[in-house]
Parts: structure tokens; sequence; C-alpha cells
């Protein structure tokens, strides 16, 4: 078998591929001369959002206290969302201060209860046997895979931003290996049917090392690439060699970029070791190399891990934030920093929220519908969108007993909010996001 | 609609390394006598200085030939050497793998019981070592030590076919240092993968439920009983991972692997969450084993040395709804409870196929046949005395099934790509190279697997994961990217094109990371060297086409250096995908 029937994550011939394979759809594209860029923040394993946004009016808090007890974020520690009107009823979690001055700027905003869905359910339909529920639920692997695909009846080969990325193809030319950048691994979010993110380091050289100018060198040199265009019956073979070639195109590119001693993104990262911080500033150095890159369209990828918080839930889920925040807010300072503020849009992802209700070892179970943040210069940011669930065991927005959320936001609509601000059409959008027709309003208006 | 084929699944597994590696910096040999176990010292093993292999013995008319004796090594070792082929050759592919199964079992030596909270006295590696105290944080509050006799087991101990399937289990039965963090404890939960894993897989199953380390990991330990008071509810992480990970997985299998489909065509769940709240409820009333001179008591501090110990007084009590409609009655022990719905899950019908083929996956190729599974599958339900879930059986049945058999591959899909601990040890071994593991351990991360350390329960990769775009399962691509795919090419400049990596002052009994060359310095001819290399590395199996790129490259390089060619054709064979995938 040829090696190119495998999805390589880029570069000219696939392009091609993309393009012959996305036919009238890729010609309807927008081809726009500006740039954008999409990165999203994978929670892996489960963010407990209930305790990042937190009722901090009297009664609100009172009666979150009551039910998550000893989970519960003590009130006076919470960071109050202020919002239109001198309205003020939830607060951030304590740790997320960064993410509160963003608020305060307009450049974030909280996106409430959503979830992995097949079709809108209240709870009557949730609990009616005619209706679709979202394939495995609570499951990790099936829940992320939903999340990055937006396809809940399961069975995705390729995610949402991989599919948008596809459309994008045409408008980022002899760029398009670098249309997809994931500094969390391989990823089916930034999977498209075309090609595949590619996963960059984010410390130290990315390239081949030992090679000198001498002729010996450059010989053995070229043989490497030789042997890696030899078409080989083995399917295994070919995808090994594809990985390969593309990670050698995509070196050689981006290499200069990863260590430019030149960069004035870093400077706001001084101080931040976390690993998080590490993948953002890699991809602010891409950012701010965009010109000379030359995409125009980019969907980067994010993975910070941990939140599968079954134990010991407030000191790891403090640590996780204390990780994140300043690393989104350092972020977002160096993207205002190389005028590309309002270019650049972070969300976050995550397999789903946790029980309201706590477990006997300081922590959650799995649950479902979850908030999640949405930052940049773009965003229509201090607002809380959608609805927040009524915060009671076995009350009208729980699937069952435990506090697990039935979604009131679609995962389909809160891409197709991302996706429609990247600069997918209407018609573009229903191919990214194959079961939005079955949600109402198909954008949700936060950016 | 067709029901999936085992799933389209990607994992978010984590590229980066940063996290998980331990730095390491030159220093005086320690000299503290704090009062813990000095850390490991094994003396690494130094394999024989390789010999240029001379013409294969020829086969007897029965006997396997030299090339099918290399891809079976391959599959049942950490890579061929030319005297396994010989050996093997001589006694046949049987009385190997007894041989095997009767070796003497290598165990994680060195290791004891450390506190869960390391003393103050105990400090980070990057404070200036001047003696023990400054490398504790490494040696007994993180992987290291455990990681790097991984690698010096892997290159030179006997009982390679055992330290292979271990590796496998571990990859099933998932725990990971970024929660067990202590040194010992790590290595107490490996140590029973390896005494099990020629067992029965009932036995297996128990003892990784009563495992400290496995309780703390999925928090098991102290699960206590439903509190009303308080609206608490067991924990469900053991309950859900062992039966989605470790037994059945998510759909009804038949034992070919493939899903049983309902009358609509979509899978059939295998349970749903009233039954992950059975479990849940059954895995309530462990804790920890009692320290030396203790008694046993609930939430008491982490103790790994041992099996977990049963407080009926914290056991959830009622009925537990469990798998095929059973349910358990209110009113038994802990222990009962446990033992109960151990054989309810040990008794499914999907373990064989579901444990069978992941094992399939990890030691011969990633997409077997769903003949070659049922196959497998069959062994596991009765290994031909009767006998239900022993290992043994099912891994001979792996390695001397005609799909894994033959001097070329079955197909064109056949085969997997190395995962990178397995990558790393065959380069060595193949190569007579010496190691200590150091530098090992952390090459592997760098390219995506710290031994020992996934990002999650799900291990580093799925085994559901297929190439994009593809049906194609090929799990150790879940963590093959630009990044890990470079970092492979800049591991071999360090041992093939560099002078390796150098000993470890801080490290007892240091070697360093070296591969000798000096065997294939001043080949006769170019095409002379690499069809010895082809030989010794592939079985014969490296294309004509590859051989004469590599054969004009070796010819391009400076005379002077008499290990020039070597090294050039050692690092073009192990570069490339043909060596990286093993067929």
């Amino acid at each position: 078998m040829n090696r190119r029937n495998f999805m390589r994550h880029g570069g000219a011939l696939t392009g091609a591929a993309a393009l012959g394979q996305l036919g009238v759809m890729a010609a309807r594209a927008a081809t726009p001369t500006d740039y954008k860029a999409l990165v999203c923040i994978f929670l892996a394993g489960g963010n407990d959002s209930n305790n990042m946004l937190v009722p901090i009016d009297t009664a609100g808090y009172a009666n979150y206290a009551s039910v998550r007890s000893g989970l519960a974020i003590p009130q006076a520690q919470l960071l109050p969302l202020q919002e239109q009107g001198g309205v003020l009823r939830y607060g951030l979690h304590p740790a997320l201060t960064g993410s509160q001055s963003l608020w305060s700027s307009g450049n974030l905003a909280v996106v409430a209860n959503v979830g992995t869905l097949v079709q809108p359910l209240t709870k009557a339909q949730y609990l009616s046997t005619t209706t679709q529920k979202p394939a495995t639920l609570f499951s990790h692997i099936d829940q992320q895979h939903e999340w990055q695909s937006s396809i809940s009846t399961g069975d995705a080969s390729t995610g949402w931003g991989g599919r948008l990325a596809d459309q994008f193809a045409a408008a980022n030319g002899s760029a398009a290996s670098l249309a997809m950048i994931s500094t969390g691994g391989n990823n089916l979010f930034v999977t498209g049917a075309a090609s595949q993110a590619l996963v960059i380091p984010t410390s130290g050289s990315f390239g081949l090392s030992g090679f000198s100018t001498s002729a010996g060198d450059q010989a053995r040199r070229s043989a490497l690439v030789s042997l890696l265009g030899l078409d080989s019956s083995a399917d295994l073979v070919a995808a090994a060699q594809g990985v390969m070639s593309d990670g050698l195109a995509a070196s050689a590119l981006l290499n200069p970029v990863l260590t430019s001693t030149t960069s004035t993104v870093a400077q706001r990262f001084q101080g931040l070791s976390s690993g998080t911080a590490a993948q953002l500033l890699a991809i602010a150095k891409v950012i701010e190399s965009r010109s000379t890159l030359g995409a125009q369209r980019q969907v980067f990828l994010v993975t910070l891990g941990s939140f599968d918080t079954h134990t010991n839930q407030l000191a790891t889920q403090q640590s996780l934030f204390a990780q994140l925040d300043p690393a989104l807010a350092a972020f977002h300072a160096a993207m205002g920093d190389i005028g590309a503020a309002s270019m650049v849009t972070s969300f976050t992802l995550s397999d789903f929220s946790r029980t309201l209700g706590g477990n006997t070892g300081g922590g959650t179970d799995h649950a479902w519908g979850s908030h999640h943040l949405v930052a940049g210069g773009a965003v229509k940011g201090g607002v809380i969108y959608g609805s927040v669930p009524t915060l009671a065991l076995g009350g009208p927005d729980d699937e069952g007993a435990q506090g697990r959320w039935i979604p009131t936001i679609a995962v389909d609509q809160y891409a197709a909010t991302l996706s429609s601000w990247f600069g997918a059409s209407a018609s573009a959008l229903s191919s990214v996001l194959p079961n939005l027709a079955a949600f109402s309003p198909s954008t949700i208006g936060f950016i | 609609m067709a029901g999936r084929v085992w799933g389209s699944l990607a994992v978010t597994a984590l590229a980066s390394a940063a996290g998980l590696l331990v730095a390491c910096g030159g220093s005086t040999a320690p000299t503290g006598a704090a009062s813990t176990t000095p850390p490991a010292s094994t003396t690494p093993t130094a394999p024989a200085t390789p010999t240029a292999p001379t013409s294969p013995t020829p086969p007897t008319s029965t006997g396997p030939s030299a090339a099918d004796t290399a891809r079976f090594l391959d599959q049942a070792t950490f890579g061929a050497t030319a005297a396994d082929v010989s050996h093997v050759q001589a006694v046949g592919f049987s009385a190997y793998l007894a041989e095997q199964v009767a070796a003497p079992v290598t165990q994680y030596t060195g290791f004891s019981y450390t506190p869960h909270t390391a003393p103050t006295t105990c400090q980070s590696h990057a404070a200036t070592p001047t003696d023990a105290s400054s490398l504790c944080a490494r040696d007994e509050y993180s992987p290291f030590q455990v990681q790097r006799q991984f690698f010096t087991h892997a290159l030179g101990d006997t009982d390679q076919l055992r330290q292979r399937v271990a590796f496998a289990l571990s990859q099933i039965f998932v725990i990971s240092s970024d929660s067990v963090y202590e040194a010992y404890g790590m290595a107490d939960f490996q140590n029973l993968l390896l005494r099990d894993a020629f067992g029965n897989y009932r036995q297996l199953l128990e003892d990784v439920t009563l495992s400290p380390g496995m309780g703390r990991y999925l928090d098991m330990v102290d699960n206590d009983k439903s509190n009303a008071t308080l609206g608490t509810h067991p924990n469900e992480n053991y309950g859900r991972e062992v039966l989605q990970l470790c037994s059945i997985g998510l759909y009804q299998l038949n034992a070919d692997g493939s899903q049983q489909l309902d009358a609509t065509g979509a899978p059939i769940p295998t349970y749903d969450q009233n039954v992950v709240i059975g479990f849940s409820a059954v895995f309530t009333g462990w804790g920890y084993p009692p320290l030396a001179g203790a008694a046993a008591a609930w939430n008491s501090t982490n103790n790994y040395d041992g099996v977990m110990v049963s407080f009926d007084a914290h056991h959830e009590p009622g009925t537990k709804l469990l798998l095929n409609g059973v349910t358990l009655p209110a009113g038994q022990t802990t222990q009962q409870d446990l033992e109960a719905a151990l054989d309810n899950i040990f008794n499914h019908q999907n373990v064989g196929p579901f444990i069978g083929k992941q094992l399939i996956q990890h030691l011969v190729t990633s997409n077997p046949s769903s003949a070659y599974v049922a196959r497998v599958s069959a062994v596991f339900a009765n290994n031909g005395s009767g006998v239900r879930g022993d290992l043994s059986a099912v891994v001979t049945a792996i390695l001397t099934d005609p799909e894994a058999r033959g001097d070329t591959p079955a197909s064109d899909a056949f085969g997997h790509l190395r995962e990178p601990a397995l990558f790393v040890s065959a380069v060595m071994r193949q190569l007579g190279g010496t190691s200590d593991g150091v530098y090992l351990r952390s090459a592997a991360s760098a390219m995506g697997e710290a031994v020992y350390s996934a990002p999650s329960v799900f291990n580093f990769y799925p085994p559901g994961y297929t190439l994009p775009g593809s049906t194609q399962l090929a799990p150790e691509f879940g963590i093959q990217n630009a990044a890990t795919a470079l970092a492979r090419a800049n591991f071999l400049n360090t041992v093939i094109m560099g002078t390796g990596a150098a000993a470890d002052t801080t490290v007892t009994g240091s070697i360093g990371t070296h591969i000798d060359l000096t065997p294939f310095a001043a080949p006769a001819s170019a095409s002379g060297l690499i069809a010895q290399l082809n030989t010794l590395l592939m079985h014969g199996a490296l294309p004509d086409d590859a051989a004469s790129v590599i054969t004009s490259a070796v010819d391009a390089q400076s005379t002077t250096d008499p290990l020039a060619a070597a090294r050039t054709a050692n690092y073009l064979i192990l570069s490339s995908a043909q060596y990286q995938v093993e067929r």
C-alpha cells in the first residue's frame, strides 16, 4: 500500500489531496487575508468546574456549601465576577486571579454547562428511553473523544479542530503543514480528514542532531531522507516514514522560531516553570512569527493533565489552576504585545465536570455538563453565557442523584461559535460540525 | 450502521517529558548514613562483546529458520541476538518457551519502605549533592532507580519473556509514578506483575486489586462506605477502570475480538453506571497494610509493602449489582464480596479476547486477524487441561501461532512500531551495548515513554489507537509524532555516532551507556557490512533498495576513521522505518 494513502500532517502534496477530498466545500471556503488562531487548552481527566465557577451570593453560596460540604471553596477566597448592571452572582476559584483580570477587562467569558449531546435533553427527555444520549457517558476516553470530535454518537475518526483546519488548507497555502500544532501530544481534536497536528517540543531544539557540513555527514543525511522516500508495502513502515518526513520538514521551518533569541514573548513567561507555561510559550513564539511562517489560520492544542480528582480534590485542583492561570495570563499579555490580541482566542475543553456530591475519599467522580473559559481580545467577555445548573442533588438538572448536570449547551454549539469567529461560513460549519443542526441557536455569541 | 471495530481513538498523551524527568547533576559520591537502604546498586550486566556473526548454523529439516527464529526472539525478548538465535534454532521454540517460563524471576531489588511524606532532610536532586540525602528525592521518591533497572534487566537478564510480558501487563494494569512516587512502591507493584506474568489471570487480578500501589493509584485504598450525613458515596475510580481497562472493556466481544451487535447493529455495553456503583461498593473497606509492629488501622499511612487489609466496618453494606445481571447479597464480608466480584469479572466472556488481543499487540502485531485472536482466546478459556486464565499458555499460543511465525511477515498490515522502551533496548541488546540504564530511561522519556510514568491510567497510548484517517490499529503511533520521531534519531546520534553517555557519578556502579562498534571496523566492503548488519539486526529483511541507499552513504564516508562506515551503516539502518517497525 502506498504510503501516501496515510494521513500526513501537511505539506504540498497533502494539501492538494486535502483539496481533492474536500472538493466543493474547500472551493467555497473563504480565503482570508488576516490571521487567526484558536488555542485549545485540554484539561485532561475531567475538571470539576463546580469549584471553578462558584455561587458567591449569600443564599447561593450557602446552598453550594451545604451540598459540597468538605469540598466547598471558602466564600471569602472566591474571586468575584462582576457582571453587567452591578450583578454579582458568581466567583472564580481563588487560583484564577489572571482569569479574573481578563474577565474585568472584557477579555474572558465563561460558558456554562457545556457538554456532549446528540440532541437537546431536558431531564424528562434524558430519562426517556426514546431519546438519544451520548455514547458511553462517564468514560474518560469516550467523552474526551466526543468533546474533541463533537460527534457524540462515538465513531469519530477526526476532530472538529482538524475538520476546521481542513477548511482553510487553501488559505494556508505552502504553510499547510503548520495549520495544526500541538504541544500536548497526539490528539483527536487536531486530526483532520487530510492531516494531523504537528507535535512540537517545548524545550530544546527541534531537529536532527549530529549533521555537520562535512561531505560524509551530508551523504548520511541525504541517505536518511532517501530512505524515507522509498515505497514500502508494509502499512506501518509507510506510516513511520510519513511521521519522520513531516517531522523533518516541520522542524526546518520551526526550529529557528522555537530557539530564537530575539523573541519578545518570552519575557511575559519569566518565572513560570510549569509544563503548561512551556507549552503556551512555544505556541506564542509560533504566533509571533506568523508573518514569516505564512500560515493564515492555525489551530493549537495544549494539554494539562491530572484533573481526574477522585481524591484530594481541593489541593490538586488548586495546584493545577495555579499552573494554568499565570500561563494563560502571560500568553494573552504576550499576544497583546505582538499586536495579535484580537487574532488569538483560547478556550478550554475537558472530558466532563465532576459529581457535585463528593465521594468518601475527598474527591468526586465522573459527571457531565461543565463550565469553560474562553479568552482573547475578540471575546465578548465579562459575561456568563448559558445557564448554570441548579446545584441540587437529584434536582432538575441532575441526570441522577449525584449532581451530574445534563448539558444545556452542546459541544457542537460551543465549537460552532469558535469556528464561526475563525472564519467558517455557515455552510462550512455543517461539515465541520455534522450534528449542529440538532441544536438552536447554532452559535452562542461569546465571541 | 455497523458497529465500531474497536473504535478510532486518539490519546492525549503528553509528548513533553519535562515533568517526568529528574535532572541529574554531577557530584561526589554520596557519603551520608541515611537510615534508609541505599539506592539500588545492581551492577549492570555487561553482555559479551559482539562478534561478527558467522553464517547461521544450517537448520535441521524440522528446526526453525534463522529468519523466523530472529523474528520470534524479537517478539519474545528485548532484541534478538546471534547467540539466542543459535540456541533457539538448536532447541526449538517449544523448548525455549519452556525454559523461559521456568527461568528464575528477576525482580527489582534494593528498595525498601520510605515514608509517604519525605523527611525534610530528603532533598531534591537539584541541591548540591554532598551525601545520600541530596539524592534522596531522586532515588527514593521518584521512579528513577526503578526505570534504570528496567533497562538493565531488559539488556541482560535471562528471563527475557517474563520481563516482556510483565512490561505488557504494566500497560494494562497501569499505575504511574505521578501518584505512586515512592520508588519502593513502584518496585513492589512491578515485582508483582513479574511474579504473576506466567500464572493465572484470576490470581493476577486479585493480586493487583489488593496491591496497595494500585489501591493508591486508583483510589481503592481507604475507600469508605457511603456516609448519609455527609452525602458521600464510595469512590468509583477502581470500580470503573478495572472493568474498562484491565479486564473486559466497554463492549461485549466475541471470542475473536469483534464487537457483538444488538438488533439495531449497535455495540452492546458490558456495564452501565449502576454496575460501576455496584463494583465501587464492593471495593470498599480496604486499607494499607500496617507497618511492622503497628496495628492495622483505617486511614493509616501509605505502605506499599504487602497486601491491603480489610475493615468490615468500612465496607459498603447492601446488595451490589455486578456483571451479567449478578447481584451480590447483602451481609457478606469485605473479603467475600471481593472474591465474588473478581470471580464475576474473571468469568466474563470478554476477558480472553480483551486481554489476549492486547498481549498480541504488545508482543507481536498491532492488527491481529480475528482468527488469531480467536485462537488465543480459546487458550485463555481452556489451556488444554481445563484451566481458564493460564497466562503462560496464552503467551505460548501467541508466539507459536502461525500468524506470528514464518520467515516473512503474515501481511502488509503485520507488525508494530517498536515502542520507545523496546526500541532503545533492542538497539543496545542487538549490538551488545552496555548500560546502567540512566541514559536509556531518559532517552525513552524523550521519545514519549517514561517507563512506569504514564500520563494517565490509559497508558501512553490506548490499544484502540488507529492511524489517522484509517481503521488500522497502531497503538504505539499514539506517541509517535514529529518531536518523538526526531528524538529516536537523536538517540542514535548519541549512541552510534557519538560516544554514548558518560557514567553518572551520582549513581552507584554507574558505567554510562556505550556501544562498541569495533567488531565492525574497517569492513572489506560497504555492501558486505550492510549484509552483515541486515542479518544481525533485521533477520535479512532490509529491502534491497534501502540497502543500496545505505551502501552509497557508507561509501561516501571518510576512510581515515575505521569506524565511520560502521557508524553510518548502523545509524541509517536503526533509524529507518523498516527497523522502527518490528515485523
